[in-house]
């Protein structure tokens, strides 16, 4: 972009800065909104920062998703950057424990993980839809290589331990009942002339057509045992070759029996926006995103450093912290701004001189407790004796969702399964377990839907997020009310400090949430750079 | 009858596993004292023997500490959280959206236990009533990814 000085014109950076000058950053903001420049999200596209101030500084605390996304945009546009990471890794929750990996949480239990080679579980974060266009733009920027990952298994289980005997349910049956079950009624109802107050005589034999096709409803709109069913639900005897080919079709289980398990409230699972097909995985594990960011920085991020304190001044923003490499020495580092992605129940103990909105904000969102749990079992038994190839199990059972590797399929020897992703009041008690007991318990709960779970299993490792030493939480947990009352608080800028992170967004517990909020933060802290000009 | 059940299969469960400090339902949860409550819940971040942890941050101990003389302060923070601590008096029924939730009885327990317990000396007499006169967490969670 040529520089108005040299047209002889007032270029619009000219006068965005003399707005920002004379009005302060609000109005700079509206005026740039007006021009149609400020970039608000969701994900449009890669960030334009154009006209980074010469000598411009920030300084980044936090080597996740969010932090890692603005230091490289913003080192790309120009700015000096520095990122202070408390791990001796990148990523933060996007992360991968392999075998060979050792874990330390709060309180000092260690584990060590003891998988074969190229298995892993991913502790944190482990699926990413399609249209989370932040993170597919990085992935495919870092050369991250992409799998499917498949939210919706017709053949892994809904399982109640209080219905069937306890016996799980493959999807597939469930859930073609349920709608056979569902669309049969309505055309009872419809032929029965009950819905004629809603339903126009024109529309009702395009309805009763369209129930019978959703439904697999029989020529007489009813849902029975025969072939229409079967090719939804599965057959007794599935079709094949030759003479001892032909089918035996299936008999659906009955609507009071399904409505009394609860188990349709599982059919849905893959409906919603954030887990419609497509979704992916990283090949490798979640951790390779974060792993080939930490590359691409390279030395910018400082490693081991602890954050002990933030304060900023009218010129600039000085960080205190802990090198834990080198016997706890105090350091600091300073900066024209300050981009902070730490989350909060940390940041809320880190002493910062912010408005008192922004550290009520701060202190107002506390953080949910996850568990997940890596398995691996000495054969891939999910496979070989159940057909189940990737996917989800949900259970009513404290271990919530068994998760089948979406990778490496029909391959001999060893497989790792997520064992359990627990959220809530369960998984705070799971928290509260030695790792090996939760392991155990794991393991014996599983065993009610894989009976094959004791004699395969070899080793486990159990991640609670509470007692992660770098996290202390999953993620960070809104209500309307304190959205209301802290949300915008928490994300403008204050002073010389803004803050970024899933807990910024409104896709909270999503790696998606901490690229948008970082984008928009820096966007805007750009805009405040830009306005207050060159480093003299 | 359908709760009958579960009733049942909870209790046949908890007796499985007796041994071991806790078992997870919320149906047993109901019925555990504050003790056990600590033992469930609170120690998965304050540690066992309440000495706290510190990593990136810190957990507090509970053990000795000043502000439990005041009653109060224990007793919102436990309903209302702290920093990164969750409120854990959320209405009952929210369980799908992972919103933790104890009685008024059982957090005036469990206020009883910390109060009384971990080198605190004060008295164990704190009771529902009052818990129920202080402010709770009244909105709804937004529910996990």
């Amino acid at each position: 972009m040529k520089n108005g000085e040299e047209s002889g014109f007032m270029s619009r950076r000219q006068l965005l800065r003399m707005v920002g000058a004379t009005a302060g950053g609000a109005a700079m903001y509206q005026a740039m909104s007006s021009l149609g420049f400020a970039a608000e999200s969701p994900y449009k596209g890669p960030i334009d920062l154009q006209g980074a101030p010469r000598g411009a500084s920030v300084l980044i605390l936090g080597a996740g998703m969010a932090g890692m996304t603005a230091a490289y945009e913003l080192r790309n546009a120009g700015y000096q950057v520095t990122v202070l990471q408390y791990n001796a890794r990148a990523g933060g929750r996007n992360w991968t424990l392999r075998g060979g990996d050792r874990y330390t949480e709060l309180g000092g239990q260690t584990q060590q993980c003891e998988f074969d080679k190229d298995l892993y579980i991913n502790p944190g974060p482990w699926r990413i839809p399609y249209h989370h266009r932040g993170m597919m733009h990085y992935i495919k920027l870092l050369g991250v290589p992409l799998e499917p990952f498949f939210q919706v298994n017709y053949n892994a289980y809904l399982h109640s331990s209080q219905a069937f005997g306890g016996k799980p349910q493959r999807y597939r049956e469930v859930k073609a009942d349920y709608q056979g079950h569902v669309a049969e009624l309505l055309a009872k109802a419809t032929r029965q002339s009950a819905l004629d107050a809603s339903v126009t005589k024109e529309d009702r034999e395009m309805l009763l057509e369209s129930l019978r096709g959703w439904g697999a409803l029989d020529k007489d709109y009813s849902y029975t045992v025969g072939e229409a069913s079967s090719d939804r639900r599965g057959y007794e005897k599935e079709p094949g070759g030759g003479l001892s080919g032909r089918p035996i079709a299936s008999k659906p289980v009955a609507l009071h029996d399904l409505l009394d398990a609860g188990m349709w409230a599982g059919i849905a699972a893959g409906d919603t926006f954030d887990m419609q097909t497509s979704l992916f995985q990283p090949a490798g594990g979640m951790g390779r995103i974060g792993e080939a960011f930490g590359r691409e920085l390279g030395s910018l991020i400082r490693y081991n450093a602890k954050v002990t304190d933030i304060h900023q001044d009218d010129h600039g923003v000085t960080v205190t912290f802990t090198d834990s490499s080198q016997a706890g020495a105090q350091q600091s580092a300073r900066a024209d701004w300050c981009l902070c992605t730490i989350p909060l129940p940390i940041l809320s103990q880190i002493p910062m001189n912010v408005s008192q909105a922004l550290a009520s904000a701060i202190s107002s969102v506390p953080s949910a407790a996850a568990i997940k749990s890596g398995l691996q079992f000495k054969r891939r038994f999910w496979e070989e004796d159940e057909n189940i190839f990737g996917g989800i199990t949900y259970t009513d059972l404290p271990i919530m969702n068994i998760g089948y590797p979406n990778t490496g399929f029909q391959s001999r020897g060893k497989g790792v399964l997520l064992g359990a992703y627990i959220w809530g009041m369960r998984a705070m008690e799971f928290t509260a377990m030695s790792p090996q007991e939760r392991v155990q318990r794991i393991v014996d709960y599983g065993s009610q839907i894989h009976p094959q779970y004791h004699k395969e299993f070899e080793n486990g490792v159990a991640v609670a997020w509470h007692r992660v030493p770098f996290a202390m939480g999953c993620f960070g947990m809104w209500t309307e009310e304190t959205r209301a009352k802290h949300y915008d608080d928490l994300c403008k800028i204050n002073g010389r400090i803004a803050l970024a992170g899933e807990h910024a967004s409104f896709i909270g517990g999503w790696q998606e949430g901490a690229v948008t909020s970082a984008l928009d933060a820096i966007g805007r802290l750009h805009q405040r750079a830009v306005a207050a000009g060159d480093k003299t | 009858m359908r709760k009958l059940v579960i009733l049942l299969l909870a209790a046949i469960a908890a007796t499985a596993y007796a041994d071991s400090p806790l078992y997870t339902s919320r149906a047993t949860l109901n019925s555990l004292s504050g003790q056990q409550i600590y033992e469930h819940i609170c120690q998965g971040c304050h540690m066992p023997a309440a000495q706290g942890a510190t990593g990136a941050g810190f957990y507090p101990k509970l053990a000795s500490d000043k502000n439990f003389v005041s009653w109060q302060f224990v007793a919102l923070t436990v309903l209302n959280g702290r920093n990164g601590m969750p409120p854990f008096g959320y209405p009952a029924g929210q369980a799908a959206s992972g919103a933790p939730h104890l009685s008024d009885a059982q957090i005036a327990d469990v206020v009883n236990y910390v109060r009384g317990h971990f080198g605190n000396a004060y008295k164990a007499d704190v009771t529902a009533k009052q818990i129920a006169l202080l402010p709770h967490p009244a909105a709804e969670l937004i529910g996990p990814q």
